[in-house]
């Protein structure tokens, strides 16, 4: 009985064959799976799952040439073909741009001429009879494009202030929101509370607010994408500080150092490289959430992207969706290249 | 010339030597009902390389954190110099302490400078520290310690994950001594390195401790480490001091005393889980 005389600091002795050493899972695991899956049963059938499936499963079907048609084939290729071509090029009116020199053209700019047909009724004969009238435009080849890329530098500089913002509030929101630096338990209820409510709301709505208080513009779109993503930031943050490795903190505070300082010296340089990745996620998304917040005329490109899908000029909507896309890719491409050489 | 006469006339108190460190009856009960101390009475001079010696869960790390209050205590009163622990005292007493911890505890992601000049980071304006901006007379410093701990100038910018434990562990005794702490504070600092960088590594805090006339205590598992090491040996057991004195004393039958039915002390043998230098 060797090892029973074992005596560890105290604790009162027990045989080897005693010890208990409990499986990994146990049937209260099991039972969670199974609510789970039931869960997810009745929800699939109220979320149409089964239906989704079929649809999708004959679209691609049909789209492969196994199949006739398909519902979902059908809508989306129509508004697809509408898509394309994409414009880039401005065109207007010369009857309508009284200031225009015609000797002396704006730069890259032409003149087209096109022939419309109108059908008029003559009052003689009461029959409608075709009409030629030319009409002048000027047509700037790239002009549109040039419109687009212009409005996603103002939806950029709005999503980088938004980040700022977003950076800014999440600062003491992760510091009072983090368990074990909050200085008492009414500050850290304050704190989660502030940053569930900033993540709940939606900035659609927020930016609806913010309009009629700042007006239409980018003031309210990117106080609205500032406040969404100080929701985010503000829990990633303190989620991040509560698990950072304890050792070095402890050893600073057996030093004297107070709260900032052990942050800034002991978990700051812990948690740096995934604060770069999320506030980098954050302008990621206040990219492409910038655009969608312009739907309520708060400024930006999506103000450009309503106004021509609203008009049915689907030929622009495809322009404006890919200069998004590849704004986004880029940002991406820059994104890991950053992330990449801070970690390393 | 008379602050110099007060500090003297502070540390005889009746023809005696005052203590550095001095426990008196240090009692630490944890929630859960173990004893950690259960009476722990000793008194430290300046400048000695104390050795704490026990099994495992003897209280030793217990001990050391009473000292720079990381554990507080159930009863009993831990005095610096004339310092006694209190809640008051608290900064005061840990601006004079430095630790050197078992698992380093170094800021990982962080370069051996930023991890040395950590160890001032009480003493420097606010600002300064959230800049990592320290002034110049303290980077000199930084660079003094990390060469008296055997480190070199391209350590000063590697990120400290990025070196081996012993050279880790050597950070950690840098930043210890970065401020010339009274007392240093040493948890198992080799228990996670082969031998021959444990001799090193206790030499090198021995001698640093000496050269600033620093009071350290060390606690270790090693009693072979410990004869060669220590000025004295504290033996625990179960919270209470078993033995307390000069290493020749703690001969053979000390030492069998000391972990008595228990598992034999680690030797400092080649260990399968030792860090390389
Ligand atoms: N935070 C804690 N809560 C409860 N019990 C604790 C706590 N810390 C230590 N103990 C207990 O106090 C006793 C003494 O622990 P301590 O860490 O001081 O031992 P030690 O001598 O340093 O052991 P080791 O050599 O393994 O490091 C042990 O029984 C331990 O389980
Ligand atoms: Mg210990």
């Amino acid at each position: 009985m060797r090892e029973a005389e074992l005596e560890m600091g105290g604790h009162p002795a027990k045989r080897v064959a005693d010890w208990h050493l409990p499986a990994p899972y146990d049937w209260r695991a099991a039972l969670a799976v199974l609510l789970i899956a039931l869960a997810l049963i009745w929800s699939g059938q109220r979320m149409e799952v089964g239906k989704m499936i079929g649809l999708t499963g004959e679209a691609v079907l049909a789209s492969v040439g196994l199949q006739e048609e398909s519902q979902v084939g059908k809508g989306l290729g129509r508004m697809f073909g509408q898509l394309f071509p994409f414009v880039i090029e401005d065109r207007r009116e010369l009857a309508r741009l009284p200031d225009i020199d015609r000797d002396n053209l704006p730069m890259f700019t032409r003149i087209e001429l096109v022939e419309v047909t109108t059908f008029h009724m003559n009052a003689a004969t009461l029959q409608a009879e075709p009409r030629v009238d030319v009409k002048e435009y000027l047509v700037h080849p790239f002009g549109y494009l040039l419109n687009v890329l212009g409005k996603m530098v103002e939806t950029f500089e709005m999503a980088i202030w938004a980040t700022i913002i977003s950076v800014i509030l999440s600062i003491p929101l992760a510091f009072f929101g983090a368990r074990n630096y909050t200085p008492n338990r009414f500050a850290y209820s304050a704190s989660r509370g502030i940053v569930s409510f900033l993540r709940a709301m939606p900035e659609l709505i927020i930016a609806m607010f913010l309009v009629l208080g700042f007006g239409f513009g980018a003031i309210a779109g990117y106080l609205a994408l500032g406040l969404h993503g100080a929701g985010f930031l503000g829990k990633f943050y303190a989620e991040d500080i509560e698990g950072a490795d304890r050792k070095p903190q402890e050893a600073l505070t057996a030093l004297g150092a107070g709260k900032l300082r052990v942050l800034r010296a002991a978990v700051l340089p812990q948690v740096a490289p995934s604060y770069v990745a999320y506030t980098l996620y954050i302008l990621d998304r206040n990219v492409r959430m910038a655009a969608v917040i312009g739907l309520v005329g708060a400024g930006g490109i999506g103000q450009e992207l309503k106004g021509r899908y609203d008009t049915f000029e689907f030929g622009h909507v495809g322009t404006i969706l890919l200069v998004i896309f590849l704004t986004v890719f880029v940002l991406d491409q820059v994104a890991a290249k950053l992330r990449a050489r801070l970690i390393g | 010339m008379s602050a110099t006469a007060i500090l003297n006339a502070a540390r005889t108190i009746g023809g005696q030597v005052q203590p550095h460190l001095s426990f008196r009856d240090l009692r630490k009960v944890y929630p859960d009902g173990v004893a950690a101390l259960d009476g722990v009475s000793a008194d430290v001079p300046r400048g000695q390389f104390c050795v704490v010696l026990g099994p495992s869960g003897s209280g030793k790390s217990t001990l050391l954190r009473v000292v720079n209050g990381l554990t507080s205590l159930s009863s009993g009163q831990m005095t610096l110099g004339d310092l006694p622990m209190s809640a008051a005292n608290l900064r005061a007493i840990r601006r004079k302490v430095a630790m050197v911890h078992q698992l380093f505890n170094l800021t990982e992601r962080a370069s051996v400078s930023a991890n040395v000049l950590a160890g001032a980071v009480a003493e420097v304006p606010f600002w300064r520290v959230m800049l990592g901006w320290y002034p110049a007379e303290l980077r000199a410093r930084a660079c003094e310690v990390v060469a008296r701990v055997g480190l070199d100038e391209i350590h000063l910018p590697r990120r400290a994950v990025a070196l081996s434990g012993g050279q880790q562990q050597r950070v950690g005794i840098a930043r210890a001594f970065l401020l010339r702490p009274e007392v240093i504070l040493a948890d198992e600092p080799v228990a996670s390195l082969d031998p021959a960088i444990s001799r090193e590594v206790l030499g090198l805090l021995r001698e640093a401790g000496r050269e600033q006339g620093a009071t350290v205590m060390c606690s270790l598992h090693q009693t072979d480490l410990a004869r060669e090491f220590a000025d004295r040996i504290i033996g625990m057991r179960k919270g209470r001091v078993v033995f307390d004195g000069p290493p020749h004393l703690f001969d053979a039958r000390a030492e069998a005393a000391l972990y008595e039915g228990l598992t034999p002390p680690a030797q400092a043998q080649p260990r399968k889980e030792a860090l390389h230098a």
